[in-house]
Protein backbone atom coordinates (compact mmCIF):
# COMPACT_ATOMS: atom_id res chain seq x y z
CA UNK A 1 0.00 0.00 0.00
CA UNK A 2 1.44 3.56 -0.93
CA UNK A 3 1.16 5.52 1.98
CA UNK A 4 1.78 9.49 1.36
CA UNK A 5 1.20 12.46 4.02
CA UNK A 6 -0.92 15.45 3.16
CA UNK A 7 -2.07 18.83 4.47
CA UNK A 8 -5.65 19.76 4.62
CA UNK A 9 -6.67 21.33 1.01
CA UNK A 10 -3.64 19.24 -0.43
CA UNK A 11 -5.14 16.54 -3.00
CA UNK A 12 -3.98 13.33 -4.61
CA UNK A 13 -4.38 12.11 -8.33
CA UNK A 14 -5.01 8.78 -9.59
CA UNK A 15 -4.41 8.39 -12.98
CA UNK A 16 -5.17 11.35 -15.28
CA UNK A 17 -8.70 12.07 -13.85
CA UNK A 18 -9.27 11.12 -10.30
CA UNK A 19 -8.65 13.83 -8.14
CA UNK A 20 -9.08 13.25 -3.96
CA UNK A 21 -8.83 16.56 -1.89
CA UNK A 22 -8.64 16.23 1.89
CA UNK A 23 -11.11 18.95 3.19
CA UNK A 24 -11.52 18.66 6.74
CA UNK A 25 -10.20 16.63 9.74
CA UNK A 26 -12.66 16.63 12.69
CA UNK A 27 -11.65 14.10 16.11
CA UNK A 28 -11.40 10.94 14.20
CA UNK A 29 -13.38 11.88 11.15
CA UNK A 30 -12.05 12.95 7.48
CA UNK A 31 -13.99 15.12 5.26
CA UNK A 32 -12.52 14.28 1.62
CA UNK A 33 -13.58 15.08 -1.74
CA UNK A 34 -13.82 12.88 -5.02
CA UNK A 35 -13.75 14.26 -8.15
CA UNK A 36 -14.07 11.59 -11.09
CA UNK A 37 -15.45 10.59 -14.52
CA UNK A 38 -18.97 9.76 -14.62
CA UNK A 39 -18.11 6.13 -15.80
CA UNK A 40 -15.74 5.79 -11.91
CA UNK A 41 -18.48 4.64 -9.49
CA UNK A 42 -17.53 6.01 -5.85
CA UNK A 43 -18.92 4.45 -2.71
CA UNK A 44 -18.36 4.12 0.52
CA UNK A 45 -16.33 0.36 1.29
CA UNK A 46 -19.38 -1.19 3.74
CA UNK A 47 -21.86 -0.44 1.39
CA UNK A 48 -20.32 -3.31 -1.21
CA UNK A 49 -19.95 -5.89 1.89
CA UNK A 50 -23.66 -4.63 3.00
CA UNK A 51 -25.23 -5.58 0.11
CA UNK A 52 -22.93 -9.05 -0.67
CA UNK A 53 -24.36 -10.32 2.66
CA UNK A 54 -27.72 -9.19 1.73
CA UNK A 55 -27.62 -11.36 -1.88
CA UNK A 56 -26.22 -14.28 0.22
CA UNK A 57 -28.65 -14.03 2.89
CA UNK A 58 -31.75 -13.25 0.08
CA UNK A 59 -30.20 -16.83 -2.09
CA UNK A 60 -29.75 -18.65 1.17
CA UNK A 61 -33.31 -17.82 2.58
CA UNK A 62 -34.95 -18.53 -0.74
CA UNK A 63 -33.49 -21.96 -0.39
CA UNK A 64 -33.94 -22.94 2.95
CA UNK A 65 -37.72 -22.12 2.55
CA UNK A 66 -38.08 -24.74 0.32
CA UNK A 67 -41.67 -26.35 -0.10
CA UNK A 68 -43.08 -23.45 2.31
CA UNK A 69 -42.27 -20.69 0.05
CA UNK A 70 -45.42 -20.69 -2.35
CA UNK A 71 -47.31 -20.11 1.25
CA UNK A 72 -45.19 -17.40 1.46
CA UNK A 73 -45.32 -16.03 -1.14
CA UNK A 74 -48.96 -16.41 -1.00
CA UNK A 75 -49.21 -14.67 2.10
CA UNK A 76 -46.79 -11.86 0.59
CA UNK A 77 -49.17 -11.66 -2.35
CA UNK A 78 -52.20 -11.11 0.17
CA UNK A 79 -50.34 -8.48 1.94
CA UNK A 80 -49.37 -6.60 -1.19
CA UNK A 81 -52.95 -6.76 -2.48
CA UNK A 82 -54.40 -5.87 0.87
CA UNK A 83 -52.29 -2.44 0.64
CA UNK A 84 -53.69 -2.01 -2.85
CA UNK A 85 -57.47 -1.92 -1.60
CA UNK A 86 -57.01 0.55 1.13
CA UNK A 87 -55.62 2.69 -1.54
CA UNK A 88 -58.31 2.76 -3.37
CA UNK B 1 -32.00 -25.10 -24.57
CA UNK B 2 -32.29 -27.61 -21.26
CA UNK B 3 -31.27 -26.02 -17.83
CA UNK B 4 -31.69 -27.99 -14.96
CA UNK B 5 -32.36 -26.29 -12.13
CA UNK B 6 -32.96 -27.76 -8.17
CA UNK B 7 -36.41 -25.89 -7.57
CA UNK B 8 -37.70 -26.54 -11.06
CA UNK B 9 -36.32 -29.45 -12.05
CA UNK B 10 -35.36 -29.25 -15.93
CA UNK B 11 -36.86 -26.33 -17.99
CA UNK B 12 -36.58 -25.37 -21.03
CA UNK B 13 -35.51 -21.99 -22.20
CA UNK B 14 -35.41 -20.28 -25.08
CA UNK B 15 -31.79 -18.98 -25.58
CA UNK B 16 -33.47 -15.18 -26.19
CA UNK B 17 -34.61 -15.15 -22.76
CA UNK B 18 -31.29 -15.54 -21.27
CA UNK B 19 -30.36 -12.12 -19.41
CA UNK B 20 -26.47 -11.79 -19.47
CA UNK B 21 -25.01 -9.72 -16.23
CA UNK B 22 -22.83 -6.71 -16.82
CA UNK B 23 -20.89 -6.85 -13.52
CA UNK B 24 -22.34 -9.75 -11.42
CA UNK B 25 -25.11 -9.77 -8.84
CA UNK B 26 -22.48 -9.12 -5.67
CA UNK B 27 -21.27 -12.62 -4.03
CA UNK B 28 -22.63 -14.14 -6.94
CA UNK B 29 -20.11 -12.32 -9.71
CA UNK B 30 -19.04 -16.09 -11.12
CA UNK B 31 -22.47 -16.02 -12.50
CA UNK B 32 -23.37 -14.00 -15.77
CA UNK B 33 -26.38 -15.82 -16.79
CA UNK B 34 -29.92 -15.51 -15.58
CA UNK B 35 -33.58 -16.01 -16.64
CA UNK B 36 -36.82 -14.63 -15.34
CA UNK B 37 -39.32 -17.62 -13.89
CA UNK B 38 -42.99 -17.26 -13.45
CA UNK B 39 -44.05 -17.78 -9.71
CA UNK B 40 -47.06 -19.02 -10.56
CA UNK B 41 -50.26 -17.18 -11.60
CA UNK B 42 -51.08 -13.89 -11.44
CA UNK B 43 -48.39 -13.63 -8.66
CA UNK B 44 -46.20 -10.08 -8.25
CA UNK B 45 -43.26 -12.31 -8.26
CA UNK B 46 -40.20 -13.64 -10.64
CA UNK B 47 -37.41 -16.18 -9.73
CA UNK B 48 -34.09 -14.75 -10.88
CA UNK B 49 -32.55 -18.15 -11.55
CA UNK B 50 -29.24 -18.32 -12.83
CA UNK B 51 -27.91 -20.71 -15.52
CA UNK B 52 -25.35 -22.08 -14.61
CA UNK B 53 -26.03 -22.77 -11.41
CA UNK B 54 -28.73 -25.07 -10.65
CA UNK B 55 -29.03 -24.03 -6.67
CA UNK B 56 -29.10 -20.18 -7.04
CA UNK B 57 -32.13 -18.46 -7.43
CA UNK B 58 -33.57 -15.16 -6.20
CA UNK B 59 -37.01 -13.62 -5.75
CA UNK B 60 -37.48 -10.66 -7.72
CA UNK B 61 -40.24 -8.40 -7.19
CA UNK B 62 -41.68 -5.03 -9.11
CA UNK B 63 -40.69 -2.33 -6.43
CA UNK B 64 -42.54 0.02 -7.29
CA UNK B 65 -45.83 -2.35 -5.74
CA UNK B 66 -44.01 -2.35 -2.72
CA UNK B 67 -42.94 1.05 -2.64
CA UNK B 68 -44.87 2.96 -4.87
CA UNK B 69 -42.90 6.20 -4.74
CA UNK B 70 -39.95 4.65 -5.48
CA UNK B 71 -37.24 6.64 -8.14
CA UNK B 72 -34.31 4.38 -8.75
CA UNK B 73 -32.08 7.23 -10.59
CA UNK B 74 -29.43 4.82 -12.95
CA UNK B 75 -26.61 7.17 -13.68
CA UNK B 76 -25.03 7.16 -17.07
CA UNK B 77 -22.19 4.74 -16.81
CA UNK B 78 -24.71 1.82 -15.73
CA UNK B 79 -26.98 3.33 -18.60
CA UNK B 80 -24.04 3.08 -21.08
CA UNK B 81 -22.96 -0.60 -19.55
CA UNK B 82 -26.59 -1.91 -20.23
CA UNK B 83 -26.81 -0.31 -23.67
CA UNK B 84 -30.22 1.44 -22.57
CA UNK B 85 -31.69 3.98 -25.50
CA UNK B 86 -35.62 3.66 -24.78
CA UNK B 87 -37.33 4.19 -21.05
CA UNK B 88 -39.14 1.36 -21.77
CA UNK B 89 -36.55 -0.95 -22.47
CA UNK B 90 -35.95 -0.82 -18.39
CA UNK B 91 -37.04 -2.99 -16.24
CA UNK B 92 -36.04 -2.93 -12.40
CA UNK B 93 -36.59 -5.51 -10.13
CA UNK B 94 -36.08 -5.73 -6.08
CA UNK B 95 -34.25 -8.70 -4.73
CA UNK B 96 -36.84 -10.30 -1.94
CA UNK B 97 -35.04 -11.55 1.29
CA UNK B 98 -37.78 -14.65 2.15
CA UNK B 99 -38.78 -15.15 5.43
CA UNK B 100 -40.97 -17.65 7.10
CA UNK B 101 -43.30 -14.48 8.66
CA UNK B 102 -44.30 -12.59 5.71
CA UNK B 103 -43.87 -9.17 7.83
CA UNK B 104 -39.64 -9.87 7.98
CA UNK B 105 -39.83 -10.12 4.24
CA UNK B 106 -37.41 -7.52 2.35
CA UNK B 107 -36.26 -5.96 -0.10
CA UNK B 108 -33.17 -4.23 -1.36
CA UNK B 109 -34.60 -0.79 -2.42
CA UNK B 110 -30.71 0.41 -2.49
CA UNK B 111 -28.92 -2.36 -4.99
CA UNK B 112 -31.91 -2.76 -7.32
CA UNK B 113 -31.61 -5.13 -10.21
CA UNK B 114 -31.90 -3.02 -13.70
CA UNK B 115 -32.54 -4.91 -17.14
CA UNK B 116 -32.47 -3.49 -20.28
CA UNK B 117 -35.45 -6.35 -21.36
CA UNK B 118 -34.91 -5.66 -25.10
CA UNK B 119 -30.87 -6.65 -25.29
CA UNK B 120 -31.55 -9.14 -22.13
CA UNK B 121 -28.13 -7.05 -20.20
CA UNK B 122 -28.21 -6.47 -16.50
CA UNK B 123 -26.57 -5.35 -13.69
CA UNK B 124 -27.53 -5.24 -9.92
CA UNK B 125 -26.70 -1.34 -9.47
CA UNK B 126 -25.86 0.82 -6.26
CA UNK B 127 -27.76 3.73 -5.95
CA UNK B 128 -26.62 6.90 -4.21
CA UNK B 129 -29.52 7.70 -2.89
CA UNK B 130 -29.06 6.87 1.05
CA UNK B 131 -32.34 6.47 1.93
CA UNK B 132 -33.26 3.46 0.42
CA UNK B 133 -32.49 0.76 2.62
CA UNK B 134 -30.95 -2.18 1.69
CA UNK B 135 -34.19 -4.18 4.09
CA UNK B 136 -37.16 -2.23 3.43
CA UNK B 137 -39.87 -4.38 4.68
CA UNK B 138 -42.89 -5.24 2.37
CA UNK B 139 -44.97 -4.64 5.18
CA UNK B 140 -43.71 -1.34 5.71
CA UNK B 141 -47.06 0.87 6.06
CA UNK B 142 -49.65 -1.99 6.35
CA UNK B 143 -51.15 -3.57 9.11
CA UNK B 144 -51.64 -7.15 10.27
CA UNK B 145 -54.90 -7.95 8.86
CA UNK B 146 -56.28 -10.80 10.23
CA UNK B 147 -56.37 -12.69 6.80
CA UNK B 148 -52.27 -12.51 6.77
CA UNK B 149 -51.63 -13.16 9.98
CA UNK B 150 -53.39 -16.44 10.46
CA UNK B 151 -52.17 -18.38 7.45
CA UNK B 152 -49.13 -19.36 9.22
Amino acid sequence: MLILTRKLGESIKIGDDIKITFLEIKGKQIRIGIEAPSHITVHREEIYRIIMEQNVQAARLTAMTGKELPVVLDELKILLSGSGEKKG
Amino acid sequence: MKIHTTRFGELDIEESRIITMRGGILGFEHLKRFFLYAAGEKNPFWWFQSAEDSSVAFVVIDPFLVKADYTPEICDEDERLLELEKAEDVVVMGIVTIRHDPFGISVNLRAPLVINAAKKLAKQIILDNEEYPVQYAVSAGRTRTEQAATVK
